[in-house]
């Protein structure tokens, strides 16, 4: 009886740390400005409209980069984002129409919008945001977003023309709360009871799937990743969005008959490999692993080893900002 | 496919950048020729700088007699409050007198450095580039204007008892304790001498790492949250009309170049009383010191502070060298010979961008990032102000340009890259 009352207790204080916690972080989050955590000096690629695609595919490998601002030098404009949703796109679209191949060849970024008509899905979101916006305000924004990063954009001061000053992305802010933010010590309560984990109806595939039909269930899902699952349903590895951009690497769009098997052996040496939890770990836990690595996600796993859900960095930043679904 | 990724990223330098900066790169033995020979150039060169060099050092020193003591070195300030996380605890004396003595030979170094940096301009900083570390931390003192040092107020006012400060000025090594503001108990602060440049910085409270809300901040490459200042070196200011803290920075910039007056003459002229260790710059200097003065073909050799030396005059003439083909001819063919490399006439030609213009911060991303692959941010290092606004381009390869430029952003600098096809 009076354990139980201890452990009432301790589980109150953990419920209390973590709201505290959370509330501390989003305070945080709402003081400082996407300006203040840019580094003193920094990079940015940005690639011109008129570039070929298959140049873009190129440009973002040799630069070890996921997705880069678009510039449409005739308006002086910025021009969206080129992310892997974008190749996707363009695979769907020389998979229905394999007689295209060559305006495929010779497309240029500009005329993405057109392949994104033609197959029929969402145009990709412009939304910005100006860098002295209070970074909370940003994260929210870039929940919004399907390409998961949010551009800031600001004008410049004589010629009132835009600048594209960088791009947030949800690791970015993430890895910065984790490395930053003493407080994330304190979200000790196991991740299953947040009701944050993706569990229904978690879309998966296996090995000898054709990699086709995993894009697909990319695209249709607007999701960013796939667990490939044995017979049994035990985790085997994942296919991501940006395992796309070494599919097509070099303008091979014939090769979609590959199976998802063989088409991860085309993955770079550097691949970070797969992160797994359980329900019962601890966002403190979780928040650690995104400060050492380069994590994007974390498939959940029973003891047996079996998907049972996914944490994407989304989900997480969802709490952080918004508390439990 | 490592050596093109590479070379995509070497922006400005069209072909020769990579010849430019192996000859940079010289092994250390040929840097006493390299020296050697940039000190005889002077030869006819010096007399437009030196003279006033001299002014200006020999007035520093005249100041330096009447150093009160009460200006505060920078890091030895608060000597009590320094704690050494290094094992290095030797430095650890109670006086600030005893402990700028043992720092005498990192000084000294800085001496020949500067002495060095004056007679052969930028071909110092060329030889550093081996170490783009290295060249980062040297470069905020380096860059700017020799030693001036700024005094900076560095003020701690979110509470707490117990305030350290740590950066990049002490190699996030040494915690420089603040002390409160008179009058103001809850205000703690600690003046420090800093060379021109950005320092990245962070507070320890209580033993808790803070950030200051009230100074700009910024991710370092590790993505850490710190604040950093940009110190930027106050306007050469006449020699009659200074404030009174210029003076006390060039008190300090005189204590920084080492040396106690009167030792001065020693330390300029090798004597065997000498104990400090030499680094091996400084052997270098001193190894050309001890060489003969003729340098035969009626040359000799210019002496940097020389306290006997004849005082120098302008002159309209300008030397054989520059105007006697045969002389000048003979002269290349010495400097060629005692540099005795590969690089034959390399003399003759002239460097194919101004110096500073190749150590571009970009070339030093792919190495930097081969180290840790989570340097996502893009992070790079802090450019030397003299290349913004630059264009820079690569090579165009598959009929793609690229090009790339550093611009001020508000306090921080964006490198933007744009990859476009040629039309």
């Amino acid at each position: 009886m009076e354990n139980q009352d201890i452990s009432q207790t301790t589980n109150e204080k953990i419920f209390v740390e973590q709201k505290l916690a959370v509330e501390s972080i989003r305070t945080f989050l709402n003081s400082k400005t996407s300006y203040d955590v840019l580094p003193v000096s920094y990079r940015l690629i940005v690639m011109d409209t008129a570039l070929l695609v298959k140049k873009s595919l190129n440009v973002l490998l040799q630069n070890n980069i996921v997705s880069a601002p678009l510039w449409d030098s005739q308006t002086s404009k910025f021009a969206g984002l080129l992310t892997s949703s974008d190749f996707i796109n363009v695979i769907q679209y020389y998979f229905s129409n394999p007689d295209k191949f060559e305006l495929v060849d010779k497309l240029q970024l500009n005329g993405l919008k057109d392949i994104e008509r033609i197959i029929g899905v969402e145009p990709l979101d412009t939304a910005s945001i100006h860098p002295s916006r209070p970074l909370f305000e940003a994260c929210l924004k870039m929940m919004g977003s399907r390409s998961r990063r949010i551009p800031l954009i600001d004008q410049d001061e004589e010629t009132h023309r835009e600048i594209v000053v960088s791009v947030l992305t949800q690791y970015r802010i993430l890895k910065f709360v984790a490395l930053n933010c003493r407080e994330t010590n304190f979200l000790k309560r196991p991740i299953g009871e947040l009701g944050i984990i993706t569990e229904n109806d978690v879309k998966r595939c296996q090995m000898t799937t054709p990699v086709i039909d995993a894009i697909q269930l990319l695209s249709s899902n607007g999701i960013a990743s796939i667990p490939i699952v044995d017979d049994n349903g035990v985790l085997l590895n994942v296919y991501e969005a940006i395992d796309v951009l070494g599919l097509i690497k070099g303008g091979i769009y014939n090769d979609l008959s590959l199976s998802v098997g063989e088409a991860l052996m085309r993955r770079s040496d550097d691949f970070e490999g797969v992160y797994t939890c359980t329900k019962n770990d601890k966002l403190s836990t979780i928040m650690d692993n995104i400060r050492k690595a380069r994590v994007h996600r974390f498939i959940v796993v029973d003891d047996a080893g079996k998907l049972t859900g996914v944490l994407s960095l989304d989900d997480i930043l969802r709490y952080i900002l918004l508390g439990e679904k | 496919m490592e050596d093109m990724e590479n070379k995509d990223h070497s922006m400005l330098d069209v072909n020769d950048a990579a010849d430019e900066q192996s000859s940079g790169t010289v092994p250390n033995n040929n840097t006493a020729s390299l020296t050697k020979s940039f000190s005889e150039m002077n030869v006819d060169e010096a007399n437009e700088i030196e003279p006033q060099l001299m002014v200006g050092r020999q007035r520093s020193r005249s100041t330096l007699i009447f150093d009160d003591e009460d200006e505060i070195p920078p890091y030895a300030d608060h000597h009590e409050h320094i704690s050494d996380s290094d094992n290095e605890s030797t430095v650890s004396s109670s006086t600030s007198e005893s402990g700028s003595s043992t720092m005498d030979p990192a000084k000294d170094e800085q001496l020949v450095d500067q002495a060095a940096m004056e007679v052969s301009g930028g071909n110092v900083a060329n030889d550093r580039m081996v170490d783009p570390q290295q060249q980062q931390q040297q470069s905020s003192s380096k860059q700017s204007s020799g030693n001036v040092m700024v005094p900076v107020d560095i003020i701690w006012q979110q509470g707490g008892t117990k305030a350290y400060v740590t950066g990049s000025f002490t190699g996030w090594r040494k915690m420089i304790g603040l002390v409160p503001l008179p009058g103001k108990p809850s205000v703690l602060h600690v003046k420090l001498q800093l060379p021109p440049g950005t320092h990245k910085f962070r507070f320890i409270v209580d033993n808790e790492l803070r950030f200051s809300d009230y100074l700009p901040t910024a991710t370092d490459q590790m993505g850490n949250f710190v604040n950093y200042l940009e110190v930027v070196a106050p306007p050469a200011a006449p020699q009659l009309g200074q404030t009174q803290n210029e003076i006390n920075d060039q008190q300090w910039n005189d204590e920084q170049m080492g040396l106690p007056a009167q030792d001065r003459d020693t330390a300029t002229y090798p004597s065997a009383t000498r104990k400090t260790p030499m680094s091996a710059r400084s052997r270098i200097a001193f190894e050309i010191e001890q060489e003969p003065d003729d340098m035969g073909g009626g040359y000799t050799r210019f002496h940097d502070e020389t306290p006997s030396k004849p005082s120098l005059v302008f002159t309209r003439d300008i030397p054989a060298v520059f105007t006697d083909p045969a002389v000048m001819e003979q002269y290349y063919l010495t400097l060629d010979q005692q540099q005795n490399n590969h690089q034959n006439m390399a003399w003759l030609t002239p460097p194919q961008l101004p110096p500073h213009l190749e150590n571009v911060i970009l070339n030093s991303y792919s190495s930097l990032q081969g180290e840790s692959n989570e340097n996502n941010s893009g992070a790079l290092p802090i450019p030397n102000h003299v290349i913004l606004n630059h264009l820079a381009t690569s090579s165009i390869k598959h009929n793609t340009l690229c090009v790339a430029s550093i611009v001020r952003y508000k306090q921080k600098y964006a490198t933007q890259i744009l990859y476009a096809p040629l039309q």
